[in-house]
């Protein structure tokens, strides 16, 4: 799972949404970029941009997830089907793909970003799945692996044959599900008792602020989708 | 509201139990069925978009573009447990969970076809490079390795639904409504 990683750079210190709208926008223009130079150029764009944030972490990631993709796209496109030059272009958008939104994910704090939406007065509802879910997921992965490790004290084999590993499905997950829904009655009273389902607006604290390099980067964001679009068409 | 966190929690989840054993499924989409049966199609909705949404933003971005496979998902399983009773027997419930392995696969492959040329994850991968290499068509081979990965991994998911509705204690059960009609034990 991709964590917040504090920083100074450019994507840190712009307002969360417009760090994902310009996420979105160099996505978009990695598809609408004309083959086969384009997806190249704009990664080489992408890349360029998440070396100027110092965001080291995210093009590890990118290079984790994109190595193997890569060698199975030379396989199928380069090997069996001759056609090299396909991989490349599949290659450079999916990386970019990864890398622009490991790069948000990894500049942007999730609080923020719940502030940014309730700002803007979203739901309350979506703001807190979203941040719920965060606090949430890393509590039941730790719950699984503690689940794990009792259930294989009580003598569950987890390696072996293919039938072994099968039956022991339902012993790891059956204790991890039940222990999930019997918070439920809890999280349902904690939300009654602060007033979720009023009439009443909520507030922030401190919402985050765009300023003069939001400007620049939205003017950037549109700027690269307008380009690839006429690079394409002309 | 209280609910979906968890269920998006326990998709997530899944994927570490499934590692430890080895499996060549993902079971990524239990907490979306789970909370079809349990609270319901607008619910299962919510679970599956937040979920793939999480799994696209905080785990590999590529998983983004089967957000439509998730909600095919969320919405097939809330019609099943709401009309058709679908957790009342094992068979009842693996049947269905071989059905939507196959409406799945189908509304999966375009998306790896077109945008990923045909490469997702590593082990589907490797079907699908084994069965180029015998001389299938690239879209072909595509279709069969998600269709045999899918089937696998839908009706698994159903099965591990049911045995966790089995378990389901009297008194738990009893805040889900909506389980009782799933499990066939309601009006």
């Amino acid at each position: 799972v991709i964590r917040h990683v504090e920083g100074t750079g450019i994507l840190h210190r712009i307002h969360p949404l417009t760090a994902f709208g310009l996420a979105v926008s160099i996505s978009t223009s990695v598809f609408v970029a004309p083959p086969p130079l384009g997806p190249v150029a704009v990664l080489a764009g992408t890349v360029i941009l998440a070396v100027v944030s110092r965001l080291p972490s995210a093009l590890g990631r990118t290079v984790v997830v994109s190595v193997p993709f890569w060698g199975f796209l030379l396989l199928i496109h380069g090997l069996l089907r001759h056609d090299p030059g396909r991989a490349v272009v599949i290659g450079s958008r999916v990386s970019t793909v990864i890398l622009v939104f490991a790069a948000v994910v990894t500049a942007v704090q999730p609080a923020r970003l719940v502030d940014a939406l309730a700002a803007l007065r979203a739901p309350f509802s979506v703001g807190y799945v979203f941040s719920a879910t965060l606090l949430v997921v890393p509590r039941l992965r730790d719950r699984a692996r503690a689940i794990s490790e009792a259930q294989q004290c009580r003598g569950l084999r987890v390696a072996g044959s293919p039938l072994g590993r099968i039956r022991a499905v339902v012993p790891l997950t059956v204790p991890l599900v039940l222990s999930a829904l019997s918070e439920v009655d809890e999280r349902a009273v904690a939300l009654a008792t602060r007033g979720v389902g009023g009439r009443a607006v909520r507030t922030v604290l401190h919402p985050p602020n765009a300023g003069g390099l939001d400007v620049a980067m939205g003017i950037l964001g549109v700027g690269i989708l307008v380009g690839s679009f006429f690079w394409r068409v002309g | 509201l209280a609910l979906v966190p968890l269920a998006v929690g326990i998709n997530l989840a899944m994927g570490q139990i499934v590692s430890l054993l080895a499996l060549p499924v993902y079971l990524d989409t239990v907490g979306t069925v789970l909370v079809a049966a349990l609270a319901g199609p607008w619910a299962a909705l919510a679970t599956g978009l937040v979920s793939q949404l999480i799994l696209g933003l905080f785990v590999n971005s590529v998983l983004l573009a089967f957000l439509l496979v998730q909600l095919l998902v969320a919405v097939y399983a809330g019609v099943m447990c709401c009309h058709f009773r679908v957790f009342r027997s094992a068979p009842r419930a693996g049947g269905s969970g071989l059905v939507l392995g196959i409406l799945a696969a189908s509304a999966s492959w375009p998306i790896s076809l077109l945008v990923f040329g045909g490469v997702t994850s590593p082990g589907v991968t490797l079907v699908t490079a084994v069965l180029g290499g015998l001389g299938l068509p690239l879209r072909w081979a595509v279709y069969v390795a998600s269709l045999a990965t899918d089937i696998v991994d839908k009706t698994a998911t159903f099965l591990v639904v049911y045995a966790v509705l089995s378990a389901l204690p009297g008194r738990l059960a009893g805040r889900f409504p909506a389980a009782a009609r799933a499990r066939g034990v309601a009006g």
